[in-house]
């Protein structure tokens, strides 16, 4: 089933079959061009609510209040000031986007339900203002003598537009919007999106940064539904404040929900389903809140990843191009005088306990450095004040001749600082390659229209990435996985595939965070084979790790960290024959007969 | 009251979805005897313990109780059949003041008697708690909370008691103090206990008997004396 | 002057309510960290079920407690159905659209049985034309009693919290599942336990409004939900005393907008304060920071 549909994701096949819609719109009955019209407009709103909540990972519960903005805003500029349809449409989808905009900086803040809440609200505060504001909206009487083809009241550049034209300029608009998004969706800009929905975080260490971000989710999301909704207004000829209650905002989740979150062609068959079920069935109607109640209750557990999980293959993160030889290796230019990295007098308490007591570290480019330790001495603290992520009370980290301190993770990422986590932060639903890429958002100079357009600046930019990222995954010895999910790999492959993203984004300081946990022997040796490939750049490598075999054969240096305090900093030999190193691992020295030595 | 024979691990598997914490452990703790799991971090210790204890999910193998299987018990019906865990990390209830504390541990497990006279003892036994009793549990210093959780974990006589790294960031002198008190608690009551400690030497002072842990498996095990005397012990946790 | 006093005196009473909403909503958020979106209008049918009885004849004294235990059994199928599935497959939004799907199926269920208009409500106690004199100002049986009723829930909340063991176990889940279930606490039935009871405080809470509104419909659970929620927001959704802050300050801001301003503005004020809250202190105004670990 899914292969036998795949070629309705091709592209003449997709534009053999709008040019046929077009065509037939000539021959329906008004009636049928009258729901081709609602299916595009809910279209519309299901891609738009998609960005946000299946793409970026915001629930919104308030998209009918976008969806309402830019009706109301088209309906009025057009009827009260006779804008052109074309600008009333822009202009509805930028007052929506506006409102997106806004909103972003309070609903960036907060995460789940507080989302979930503030959002509804949102949707709210918009429905008690439409009622409320008679004299713009005509209240809960509404507003008629929206210019509108069923009423041959709409005209544009003086040719009065019948219905079927209409649905041809909207078949038009939406196909190229749903194109511009597939592009921007398969861009650094779009997996941007997925990479703060899955860990705001891991986003961050890769150079995300989670504020824009959301910002341009909200914003892209608010001006589609804008659009949806300026296109609604005129279809319908006539605007009332019920048609923008929760249970719009609810009938665009689940159309996007039922289709599949996070895909460009569920949104499409979600649309399909709503527009057509209610209008079809008039026993469904009656029972439509009920229905729709059920599938929300149900969907997730029966239909996780949506229509478009069931029916169709796996949408593709990246674009299809053909990949570029990576260039030769850029010459790195010598590091300046000093270290690359010096932390100095570092140190931070949680909650009354000081988890580093003023630790000082140094580190020089193509140095690697050990990282030891017992449980909760600090090390993973200590990475995550280098990384940005925790703010040290006291101390500070320099890089390269800058100061680190007090800069968000991913600007310290966007400088060449990057790390891995204990726990593999991938996004699951990516393939190998995807999230590998993902490690280049720091390196992208394209931007988002660029991007959205498949300029050929961009899509050169995109083939060099992927030269570039074939040759890691090739010495990472992932080529034979670069097309499988994430999700579906053993351990060990997923922590590779995290360190080949960090070294696709060139890193100069890169961190691994107890990289050897639960791999095999056999990815212990590739492993190895990759951190010396960093060092022959030029990369200073700082390992958190317990294996000592491991570290003994690649690390320079080490530092033995014991209840915050730095205890041992030198050669590896020297830590094992070093009293206080001992006694932090195998006991206190208080009964020298019983400590064992190596 | 059934037979105390100890506890009894067969080939014990534990798995968090890819990652394979525990690979086929087995062994044996004999009545009334401390028993120390040792290891460097990440050797599947705390994963051993808290498959013992039911809140790891055991994928393969079997664990015995006084010889009946628990394997498949939830973690509070495995509790009530006198296992004890204090786990690592300080996880008491930080908001709830040390008393709270005490009487949580106490009201599901009660099997009569008098709350009153159980905290007592415990005040008796730490004195420097009896006027942070209506403290909360959060503000306590680290060796005090510690005294809280073994308080806690003890507060029903339990046969068998895990404890997770009672030692992480005490100072030497409390470490000393916590330990002196696990070693009369195994005297005196009888206890089994199971003790898991990065800090071997400490470990094996009062331990008789122990096994040393790496990436998942039994690599040593004997013994406390044999293996505080043992230089593999030092390779296992530095590799050296 | 009076005027004022009169808006106060409504609002405290009406906030005390909302409390009781909050503290419902708050316990269950405890101790699964969710939020039943179909709160509302699980409220809303146990309302709407005990006017069903009460018009079939079944005596007050009936088929109230009937309701309030049929609001406390639907949270139960609630967490069954629409969370614990959810929460396994540990997607964040997941709960968020099945507690939302069954509160829609709820509402639609009552609309298409009883149809959507507005349902009388009859007087149970005191009618809304009693008035006693308190120091020289008329204060409405029907307000005092509602206060009366929600301070005494609070109140006993706080002890069932403070000194059962019951209570005292849903606290030590809220803070540490795990451990609880090592000190021998069945933690699953403890979370049934605080569904059932935030199931009964909105019952109540659902009753309370419909004897001062008058009339009930299949909408009225939802705002009422809402307006719980910015109430728990408001108080930090941190134990009893910020729930009964939280609803009563939400309860007076409101009635002296609606006295002011126009009672259509109550509302979208509600929301409107929400989202300022949010925006500025997540946590609450009397909450605390969750220290997250990275």
């Amino acid at each position: 089933m899914r292969n036998s549909l795949t070629f309705l994701t091709r592209t003449p096949v997709v534009a053999a079959l709008l040019v046929a819609l077009g065509v037939a719109a000539e021959f329906a009955s008004g009636s049928t061009v009258q729901i081709w019209s609602f299916l595009l407009v809910n279209i519309l709103l299901a891609q738009s609510i998609n960005v946000l909540t299946g793409v970026a990972g915001q629930i919104s519960l308030g998209h009918a209040g976008f969806l309402g903005i830019g009706a109301y805003g088209s309906a009025l500029l057009m009827k009260n000031l006779g804008l052109p349809l074309p600008l009333a449409l822009v202009a509805g989808a930028g007052m929506g986007g506006a409102g997106g905009w806004l909103l972003s900086f309070a609903a960036g803040r907060v995460r789940e339900f507080y989302l979930a809440m503030m959002t509804l609200g949102f949707g709210m505060i918009f429905y008690e203002v439409v009622r409320e504001w008679t004299s713009l909206t005509g209240g809960v009487v509404g507003l008629s003598g929206v210019p509108s083809p069923g009423l041959r009241t709409l005209t544009l550049f003086g040719w009065r537009i019948d219905p079927v034209a209409y649905f041809q300029i909207t078949l038009a608009v939406v196909a190229g919007v749903v194109w511009l998004l597939r592009n921007f969706i398969t861009s650094p800009y779009g997996r941007a999106f997925f990479a703060i929905h899955v860990s705001e975080v891991a986003a961050g260490s890769i150079g995300v940064a989670r504020a824009a971000t959301k910002r341009n989710a909200y914003t892209l999301s608010a001006a589609l539904a804008g659009l949806a909704g300026g296109f609604y207004a005129h279809l319908v000829g006539y605007l009332g404040p019920e048609t923008f209650g929760l249970h719009r905002s609810v009938e665009a989740l689940v159309m996007a929900v039922v289709g599949g979150l996070g895909t460009l062609t569920g949104p499409i068959l979600g649309a399909v389903v709503f527009t057509y079920l209610p209008e079809k069935l008039q026993v469904f109607a009656e029972y439509q809140f009920m229905v729709y109640g059920l599938i929300l209750l149900l969907s997730f557990v029966l239909l996780p990843r949506g229509l478009a999980g069931l029916l169709l293959p796996r949408p593709r993160f990246s674009k299809d191009v053909e990949a570029l030889p990576p260039p030769p290796p850029a010459h790195r230019a010598a590091a300046g005088t000093g270290p690359l990295l010096s932390a100095e007098g570092v140190s931070i308490s949680f909650l009354g306990l000081r988890a580093l007591d003023n630790a000082s570290v140094t580190l020089g480019a193509g140095e690697i450095l050990g990282l030891v330790g017992p449980n909760g001495s600090g090390k993973s603290t200590l990475v995550n004040i280098i990384s940005g992520i925790y703010r040290p009370t006291d101390g500070k980290v320099s890089f390269d001749g800058g100061i680190l301190t007090g800069l968000p993770d991913h600007a310290v990422a966007r400088r060449g600082v990057l790390r891995t986590f204990q726990d593999p932060r991938l996004v699951p639903s990516f393939t190998v390659r995807e999230n590998v890429l993902l490690g280049g958002h720091r390196l992208y100079r394209q931007n988002p229209l660029a991007a959205s357009l498949n300029l050929p600046g961009a899509l050169r930019e995109d083939a060099e990435m992927l030269g570039r990222a074939e040759a890691i995954l090739a010495m990472a010895g992932l080529s034979h996985l670069a097309d499988t999910p994430v999700r579906d790999l053993p351990y060990g492959d997923q922590r590779m595939t995290e360190l080949s993203r960090v070294i696709l984004a060139n890193p100069r300081l890169v961190m691994l965070d107890e990289p050897a946990a639960g791999l095999s022997e056999g990815e212990l040796h590739k492993l190895g084979g990759l951190v010396r490939h960093l060092k022959e750049q030029g990369v200073g490598v700082i390992l958190i790790e317990h294996h000592m075999d491991f570290l003994n054969e690649l690390v320079d240096r080490v530092v033995v960290l014991d209840s915050g305090r730095v205890i041992y900093q030198g050669a590896m030999a020297g830590m094992y024959r070093d009293p206080a190193v001992v006694a932090a691992y195998l006991g206190t020295e208080t009964h020298p007969g019983e400590t064992v030595h190596a | 009251m059934p037979e105390n024979t100890g506890l009894d691990i067969q080939g014990l598997e534990v798995r968090y979805g890819p990652v394979q914490a525990v690979r086929g452990v087995s062994l044996r703790a004999e009545p009334g005897t401390i028993t120390a799991i040792l290891g460097a971090n990440g050797a599947g210790k705390s994963s051993l313990m808290k498959a013992i204890s039911g809140l790891a999910p055991v994928a393969a193998g079997s664990i015995r109780l006084d010889g009946e299987d628990i394997t498949r018990l939830s973690p509070h019906e495995r509790a009530r059949r006198g296992l004890s865990h204090a786990l690592e990390g300080r996880r008491l209830f930080h908001r709830m003041s040390v008393e709270e504390n005490l009487r949580v541990a106490w009201d599901f497990r009660n099997r009569g008697g008098s709350f009153k006279a159980v905290a007592d003892r415990v005040y008796d036994q730490f004195p420097m708690l009896t006027a942070r009793r209506d403290t909360p549990a959060g503000m306590l210093s680290g060796g005090q909370q510690q005294m809280v959780i073994l308080s806690a974990a003890l507060i029903h006589e339990p046969r068998y008691l895990l404890l997770d790294e009672p030692s992480l960031g005490l100072a030497p002198v409390i470490v000393q103090q916590i330990f002196g008190f696990i070693e009369s608690v195994c005297r005196e009551r009888r206890t089994t206990i199971l003790l898991c400690e990065q800090v071997a030497a400490i470990a094996l002072r009062v331990a008789h008997a122990g096994c040393v842990l790496r990436r998942g498996q039994v690599v040593r095990s004997g013994e406390a004396a044999d293996l505080a005397a043992d230089p593999t012990l030092s390779a296992a946790y530095l590799g050296g | 002057m009076h005027f004022v006093l009169q808006l106060i005196f409504a609002g405290v009473c009406v906030g005390a309510v909302y409390a009781l909403i909050a503290m419902g909503l708050s316990l269950t958020f405890w101790t699964t960290r969710t939020l039943n979106f179909g709160q509302g209008s699980l409220l809303m049918t146990a309302s709407v079920g005990t006017v069903a009885m009460l018009g079939a004849g079944m005596p007050a004294a009936v088929a109230v407690p009937l309701g309030v235990l049929l609001a406390g059994g639907l949270m139960v199928i609630a967490e069954r159905i629409a969370i614990r599935p959810l929460l396994k497959a540990g997607d964040s939004m997941g709960w968020v659209v099945s507690t939302l799907g069954l509160g829609i199926f709820l509402q639609g269920f009552v609309s298409t049985v009883f149809g959507s208009q507005a349902i009388a409500f009859p007087s149970l106690v005191f009618d809304s034309m009693d008035f006693v004199d308190l120091a020289g100002v008329q204060v409405s049986s029907q307000y005092l009693a509602v206060l009366g009723l929600s301070l005494t829930l609070m109140v006993a909340m706080e002890l069932f919290l403070r000194r059962s063991a019951w209570g005292r176990a849903v606290r030590a889940v809220s803070h540490d599942a795990d451990a609880a279930a090592l000190a021998g606490i069945p933690v699953r039935r403890v979370i049934v336990l605080s569904f059932v009871a935030s199931g009964v405080l909105a019952g109540i809470a659902g009753v309370m409004v419909a004897q001062i509104t008058g009339t009930v419909d299949p909408g009225f659970g939802f705002n009422l939900m809402v307006l719980g929620f910015v109430a728990a927001v408001f108080g930090g959704m941190g134990n009893t005393a910020g729930a009964l802050v939280g609803g009563i300050a939400l309860g007076v801001i409101e009635k002296l907008v609606g006295g002011y301003v126009s009672t259509a503005a109550e509302h979208g004020m509600a929301f409107a304060i929400l989202m300022v809250i949010l925006a500025i202190r997540p946590q609450g105004l009397f909450g605390r920071k969750e220290f997250t670990k990275v």
